[in-house]
C-alpha cells in the first residue's frame, strides 16, 4: 500500500514539474543565448526522452534477462539506428526546414500523393509504437499496484488509466512536448538506472562473476505447459541440438534472424515521426548533427546500464526467489515468467517499496514521454498535413489544433483497445520480451516504408512523387505481408526472421521507388531544393544574425551599466 | 611529412599492445598466434589506410611548427661532422645562427674561446672571456686584416687583440675569413689562453664548412627571391580585363537585380582580398578552393549558362597544403581558352584527390572546350611564351619547380574539340 | 523584448548550385565511407562467432567473452566514435566548401586570420 502511495506522490511531483516548466518555443536566438553546447545537449536529452520508451526502459533489460547475449542486440540495434540518421538524414532534413515528415516529402517532391501516403504510413507507425507503450503501462500497474479498480483486472486498469492520462494531457493542451520536459524526463530515467547499477555494485555483486556463474549451465526459461509452468532448456539456434548459454550467442537467434533484427532496428529510427520531428527544432543543420552525436553517446550509456541490469536481474532474482515469497510467486525455478518484471523486481529487492516505486515511475515516465511525442507527431500530421491543407485551408490556428486533438483521442483509444487485446502472458513463452518485440514492428514499418524513401529524396535528385508513393506502398505491403506470414508460422524456423523483414522490404521499397521515379518526371527546381537542403547559407545567416544580436545585446547592456553608473 | 608518421607509429604500437593484452593476457584461453597476427595485420592496414583521413579531417587548425627547430637544437654533437650536419648558419650570418654555431664549436676546441663576427661587429662569443666580450662589440683590430685580405691572420700576442679589459685571459687568436661564395662577409676567430696557437688547418677547415653553409644560405635566399618575384608578378598580373568585364557585368545588373549585384560585389571584394592578403607560397586547399569558387561565380555572372562548373573534391584534400594561386589560373585558362570560344559553352571540372599511400595531392582541371592545337601545345610544353597567353603555364611550372624541385608533375593533354586536361601532382605535406 | 530593428546582415550569405553540388557529393562520400565502416563492424560481431570459436568461447573478465564485451560496451563506444568522426568531418567539409572565411570577423589590415 505504501508503495502505491509513494508512486502517487512521485507521479504528482513529476506532473508538477511538467506543469511548472511552461512550454515555450526555442528560437535560434534563445539557443545561442543559452550557449551552443547547452542547446545541443538539451536537445539531445529531449530526443533521448522521446526515443527511450518502455521498450528501452524495461524491454532491453527483460530481453537480456530472458536470453542473455542475444537479448543485447535489441539495445545495440536501438542505438545503431542513430548512425544512419546522423549520416544521411539529420542535417539535410533540418535545413529543408519543414514541419513534419509528410510536409518534407510533399514539398521536396512537389506531390500531394507523397504527402498523403506518408501521412498514412506515419499514422501506422505511430499506432504500432503506441500499442506496446500501453501494454507496458498495463504490466507496470499490474506489478506496482497489483489490483484493478472498479472490478477490472489490474492489467486492463493500467492500460486504461495511462490512456486516460494521456488523453487528459491532450485535452489540457499540455502535451506540446517541450524540449525541456523531455530532457528532464530522460535525465530522471538515466538517474534511476545509475542508482540501481550503483546500489547493486555496492552490495558486493560482481558482474563478471555473475556472468561466469550464469554461463556455467545451460539457459532454461519457464514455459506454459497447459496451465502448469515448468523450466525448459532453451535450444541453441546456432548449433541445433546443443544447449544455449547465457553468455554466448544462440539463445534467441540464428545468424539470419540476428542480421534481420539489427537491420530492422538500425533502419527504423530514421523513419520514426516523433524523433524526426525533433530535428526540426534544432537551430541549424550543424547543430542537428552534433545533437545526434550526443544522442548516440547518451543512449549508449543508457543501454550499457540496461544490459548490466539484465545480467544482474538474472542472477539476483534466482537468489531472491529462494527466500522472498513474493518473488517466488512470480518465478518458476528461480526464473521470472514475464521477463518485463525483471526491472521492477530489482527495484523492490534493492530499494524496497521506494525502489519499486522509482522503477515504476521511471517506466511510466518513459511511456508517457514517448506517448506524448508520438501523439504530438500524430496531431501534427492530422492537423497540419490533412486538416489545414486539404479539409479546411482557411482554418485558424485554434481550429487546426482542435482537429489534431480530436484525431489524437481517437488514435489513443484505438491503441488502448489493441493493447487490451494482447494480454502479455499469452505471448511470454514465444518471445523474449513482448514490449521490445512489439516496438520492433514499429521500427520495421518505419524502416521499410519511410527510411528508404527519405534517403532517396535527400540524396538522389531524380526522386519523384509517384516514385515515393510506390516506394512507401511497396515497403509497407512487403513488411506487413512478411510479418503476417511470420505470425502465422508461429514458432517455425524462419518465423523470427519474417517478423523483422526490413532486410527484404527496404530494398524492395527502394527498388520500387527508383523504378517508378525513373519512369516519371522529376519535380521542378531541384537545384533550388538542393541549395536549400544541402547548402548552409540559411544556417550561416541565422548564426550571423544571432551573433550580431548578441553583440548588440552585450553592447546595450554595457551602455546600460555605464549609464547607471553616471 | 615526418611529423605525421611518428604518431601513426605510436598508434600502431598501442594497437598491438592492446591486441596482445586483450587476446593473450586477459582472455582465458589465449587466441591462437596465427589468428592474432592476422587480425593485427588487418587492423594495422585499416589504420594506415584510414589514417590520413583521420589526420586531415577537422583538425589542423592549430599550428604544429617549432617542433623541428627544437629537434635540430637537441642534436648537439661533439664532432665536427655534427657541425656540418646541423647547419645553424643555413639562414645566413645572423646573430642567432652565429650564437648557436659558436656554442657548437667551442667544446670542440679544447679550452679555447670562439667568436664569430660580421664585417664590423662581434656576432657571438663563447668560451673564456665571454664575461666582457659580448655580441655587438666592435671586432678585434686584427679582424680588419683578415677581412681585407681574405686570408687567415695569426695573432701571437695578447696585446695585439686590443682588449681594453686588463683581466682578459685571451693570449693568441687565429682569425679565418668567412665567405658566402664571392664576398668575405665575416670571420671565425679562435682564441687561446695558454699562449699556444690553435692549429691553423683546423680553424680554416671549420671556416670552410661555415662558408659553405653561408653560400648555400645565399643561394636559397636568391631562389626564394626569384619565386617571390614570380608570385608577385602573378598577383600584379590579375588580368585588368577580368576586372573591367566583371565591373561591367555588375553595372549592367545593378538596375534589374540589386540582390545579385550585392552578392557579386561581395564576391569581387572576396576575390581581391584573397589575392592581396595571401602571404607565403602555400595555402590550404580549402582556401584556394574558396578563391576558385569566387572566381568562377564571377565568370558565371558574366557568361551565364555557357560556363558550367563541376567540383569533385575529396574530403581529405581540403586541408592539404597546396601552392597558392596555381589552381585558379588553371581554371581561368580552361574558361578563357576552352569554353568562351565555343558558342554553346561547356563544363569545367575541378577534381582534387589525396592519395594516402603515395602521399600526393592530385588536382585535375579539365574542360570539354575547344582544345589546344598541337603546335601550340608543343610550344607551351617547351616553356615558350607569347603575349596573349594569359596566365602562362610557364609561370606556374616555374613556380612549381622552384617550390618542389623534381617532386611534382604537371601534365597537359589536349585534343582539338576534345577539350583539355591539366593534371597536377604535388607532394602532400 | 528589444526591438528587432537591426540593420540586417552586412552581406547576404548565398550558395551557388555548383558549390552546393560539390559539397553534396563530398558529403555523400563521407557518409558512404562511414556507413561502410559501421556496417562492416556491426556485421563482423555476430559473424566472427562462426569463424573464430575464441570470439564467443574465450573469457576476458570473469565470465565475459570478447563478443559479450563487444556487444555490451564496445559497440556503443564504436557507434559514438563513428558518429563523432562523421559529424566533425562533415561539419568541417561544409565549413570549408560553402561560404567564405568568416566575413564578419573584424577586418583590420593585420595578418590574415589563418
Amino acid at each position: 500500500m505504501s508503495s502505491g502511495l509513494l508512486l502517487v506522490v512521485l507521479l504528482a511531483a513529476v506532473g508538477a514539474v511538467a506543469v511548472l516548466i511552461r512550454p515555450q518555443r526555442a528560437s535560434t536566438l534563445d539557443f545561442y543565448l543559452a550557449g551552443r553546447r547547452v542547446g545541443v545537449a538539451t536537445n539531445a536529452c529531449a530526443i533521448c526522452g522521446d526515443y527511450l520508451s518502455a521498450a528501452s526502459f524495461m524491454g532491453v533489460a527483460a530481453a537480456v534477462y530472458a536470453s542473455g547475449l542475444d537479448g543485447m542486440w535489441y539495445a545495440a540495434g536501438f542505438a545503431a539506428g542513430f548512425v544512419p540518421v546522423l549520416l544521411f538524414v539529420a542535417a539535410p532534413l533540418r535545413r529543408f526546414g519543414e514541419f513534419s515528415i509528410p510536409d518534407f516529402l510533399g514539398k521536396r517532391l512537389g506531390s500531394d500523393g507523397a504527402r498523403l501516403t506518408s501521412v498514412a504510413v506515419v499514422q501506422l507507425v505511430i499506432l504500432a509504437y503506441l500499442v506496446p507503450q500501453a501494454v507496458a503501462s498495463g504490466i507496470i500497474w499490474e506489478l506496482a499496484v497489483g489490483r484493478g479498480l472498479g472490478g477490472l483486472p489490474a492489467y486492463t486498469t493500467g492500460v486504461l488509466l495511462s490512456t486516460a492520462a494521456v488523453m487528459l494531457m491532450v485535452a489540457l493542451g499540455g502535451m506540446r512536448g517541450t524540449t525541456w520536459t523531455q530532457a528532464v524526463q530522460f535525465l530522471l530515467l538515466l538517474a534511476i538506472f545509475l542508482w540501481l547499477v550503483a546500489v547493486i555494485a555496492a552490495s558486493g555483486f560482481s558482474y563478471p562473476d555473475a556472468l561466469r556463474e550464469l554461463s556455467s549451465r545451460p539457459l532454461a526459461n519457464p514455459v506454459d505447459d497447459g496451465g502448469a509452468w515448468r523450466l525448459e532448456p532453451v535450444p541453441n539456434r546456432l548449433d541445433p541440438g546443443a544447449p544455449a548459454f547465457f553468455g554466448e550467442p544462440g539463445g534467441q537467434y540464428g545468424q539470419l534472424e540476428q542480421g534481420a533484427l539489427i537491420v530492422s532496428l538500425a533502419m527504423g529510427t530514421a523513419g520514426l515521426p516523433h524523433i524526426m520531428n525533433r530535428y526540426f527544432t534544432s537551430p541549424t543543420g550543424t547543430a542537428a548533427r552534433m545533437t545526434t552525436v550526443w544522442v548516440v553517446g547518451l543512449a549508449g550509456l543508457f543501454y550499457v546500464l540496461a544490459g548490466l541490469l539484465g545480467i544482474a536481474a538474472r542472477s539476483i532474482v534466482q537468489d531472491a526467489s529462494a527466500d522472498t515469497p513474493w518473488v517466488d510467486r512470480l518465478t518458476t525455478g528461480g526464473v521470472l515468467r514475464v521477463p518485463e518484471h525483471a526491472m521492477p523486481v530489482l527495484g523492490e529487492v534493492f530499494g524496497g517499496p521506494a525502489g519499486l516505486g522509482a522503477v515504476a515511475v521511471g517506466a511510466l515516465l518513459a511511456v508517457l514521454s514517448t506517448i506524448g511525442g508520438l501523439l504530438l507527431a500524430s496531431a501534427a500530421s492530422w492537423g497540419h498535413d490533412i486538416y489545414e491543407r486539404y479539409l479546411n485551408p482557411r482554418a485558424t490556428q485554434r481550429q487546426a489544433l482542435r482537429a489534431g486533438r480530436g484525431a489524437v483521442v481517437l488514435v489513443a483509444a484505438l491503441s488502448a483497445a489493441l493493447a487490451l487485446a494482447v494480454p502479455p502472458e499469452s505471448l511470454s513463452g514465444q518471445f523474449p520480451s513482448i514490449v521490445a518485440t512489439m516496438v520492433t514492428w514499429a521500427f520495421v514499418l518505419a524502416g521499410s516504408a519511410l527510411t528508404p524513401v527519405f534517403i532517396l529524396a535527400i540524396w538522389w535528385r531524380r526522386t519523384t512523387g509517384p516514385g515515393a508513393v510506390a516506394g512507401m506502398a511497396t515497403g509497407t505491403a512487403v513488411a506487413v505481408a512478411m510479418g503476417a506470414a511470420g505470425l502465422l508460422l508461429g514458432d517455425a524456423g524462419a518465423a523470427q526472421a519474417l517478423l523483422t523483414p526490413t532486410l527484404v522490404s527496404a530494398p524492395c521499397a527502394a527498388a520500387a521507388a527508383v523504378a517508378v521515379s525513373l519512369a516519371t518526371r522529376p519535380p521542378k527546381d531541384v537545384d533550388g531544393m538542393w541549395t536549400r537542403m544541402h547548402g548552409t547559407a540559411a544556417d550561416r545567416r541565422a548564426v550571423r544574425l544571432a551573433r550580431l544580436t548578441m553583440a548588440g545585446l552585450g553592447r546595450r547592456s554595457r551602455e546600460h551599466r555605464d549609464g547607471g553608473r553616471r | 611529412m615526418s611529423n605525421g608518421s611518428l604518431p601513426l607509429a605510436g598508434v600502431i604500437a598501442l594497437l598491438w599492445g592492446a591486441m596482445y593484452l586483450v587476446t593473450q593476457v586477459l582472455a582465458a584461453p589465449p587466441l591462437g598466434t596465427g589468428t592474432t597476427v592476422l587480425i593485427g595485420a588487418g587492423l594495422t592496414t585499416a589504420l594506415v589506410v584510414g589514417y590520413p583521413s583521420a589526420l586531415r579531417g577537422p583538425r589542423s587548425k592549430g599550428r604544429t611548427r617549432s617542433a623541428p627547430a627544437r629537434l635540430q637544437q637537441g642534436r648537439h654533437g661533439t664532432t665536427i661532422a655534427a657541425v656540418g650536419r646541423s647547419m645553424p648558419l643555413r639562414s645566413g650570418l645572423t646573430a642567432d645562427g652565429a650564437r648557436r654555431t659558436a656554442q657548437l664549436l667551442q667544446p670542440l676546441l679544447s679550452g679555447a674561446a670562439v667568436a664569430i663576427t660580421d664585417r664590423e661587429r662581434v656576432l657571438a662569443f663563447a668560451g673564456p672571456g665571454a664575461g666582457h666580450h659580448r655580441s655587438g662589440d666592435a671586432a678585434a683590430p686584427p679582424t680588419a686584416g683578415a677581412l681585407s685580405r681574405g686570408k687567415t691572420v695569426l695573432v701571437r700576442r695578447g696585446g695585439e687583440l686590443g682588449c681594453p679589459a686588463p683581466e682578459c685571459p685571451l693570449r693568441t687568436a687565429v682569425i679565418a675569413p668567412l665567405t658566402d661564395g664571392k664576398r668575405t662577409v665575416g670571420t671565425l676567430q679562435v682564441f687561446r689562453c695558454d699562449g699556444a696557437l690553435t692549429p691553423r688547418g683546423v680553424v680554416e677547415g671549420l671556416a670552410g664548412i661555415l662558408s659553405l653553409h653561408l653560400e648555400l644560405a645565399e643561394l636559397n635566399r636568391r631562389q626564394r627571391l626569384a619565386v617571390d618575384a614570380k608570385l608577385d608578378a602573378l598577383r600584379a598580373q590579375i588580368n585588368p580585363h577580368f576586372l573591367f568585364n566583371t565591373l561591367n557585368t555588375i553595372a549592367s545588373k545593378a538596375h534589374t537585380d540589386p540582390e545579385e549585384t550585392r552578392q557579386l560585389l561581395v564576391r569581387l571584394s572576396d576575390f581581391f582580398r584573397y589575392v592581396v592578403r595571401q602571404e607565403g607560397h602555400f595555402a590550404k586547399f580549402g582556401q584556394e578552393y574558396f578563391f576558385v569558387r569566387t572566381y568562377v561565380s564571377l565568370e558565371q555572372a558574366r557568361y551565364g549558362e555557357r560556363v558550367r562548373v563541376r567540383y569533385d573534391i575529396d574530403p581529405q584534400v581540403l586541408t592539404a597544403r597546396v601552392p597558392v594561386l596555381i589552381i585558379q589560373p588553371l581554371v581561368e585558362n580552361a574558361i578563357k581558352h576552352g569554353l568562351t570560344d565555343k558558342v554553346e559553352g561547356g563544363t569545367v571540372t575541378l577534381k582534387a584527390r589525396v592519395d594516402p599511400l603515395t602521399r600526393t595531392t592530385s588536382i585535375r582541371v579539365a574542360d570539354d572546350g575547344a582544345g589546344i592545337p598541337a603546335d601550340v601545345l608543343e610550344r607551351i610544353s617547351n616553356g615558350e611564351r607569347r603575349p596573349g597567353d594569359g596566365q602562362g603555364l610557364s609561370n606556374i611550372a616555374g613556380r612549381l619547380a622552384s617550390l618542389y624541385g623534381e617532386r611534382y608533375r604537371l601534365d597537359i593533354r589536349s585534343s582539338e574539340d576534345g577539350g583539355t586536361v591539366v593534371d597536377l601532382q604535388t607532394p602532400l605535406g | 523584448m528589444h526591438d528587432r530593428h537591426d540593420p540586417g546582415p552586412p552581406a547576404e550569405e548565398h550558395d551557388t548550385p555548383a558549390e552546393v553540388d560539390a559539397a553534396f557529393r563530398t558529403l555523400r562520400r563521407v557518409a558512404l565511407g562511414h556507413v561502410a565502416v559501421f556496417t562492416g563492424v556491426l556485421a563482423a560481431v555476430p559473424l566472427l562467432t562462426g569463424a573464430l570459436a575464441w570470439w564467443s568461447q574465450g573469457r576476458l573478465f570473469g565470465g565475459m567473452s570478447p563478443m559479450f564485451a563487444m556487444t555490451a560496451f564496445g559497440l556503443y563506444a564504436f557507434f559514438f566514435t563513428v558518429c563523432l568522426a562523421a559529424a566533425t568531418l562533415s561539419n568541417a567539409v561544409e565549413e570549408r566548401m560553402l561560404g567564405g572565411p568568416g566575413r564578419d570577423a573584424p577586418r583590420g589590415d593585420g595578418p590574415p586570420a589563418a
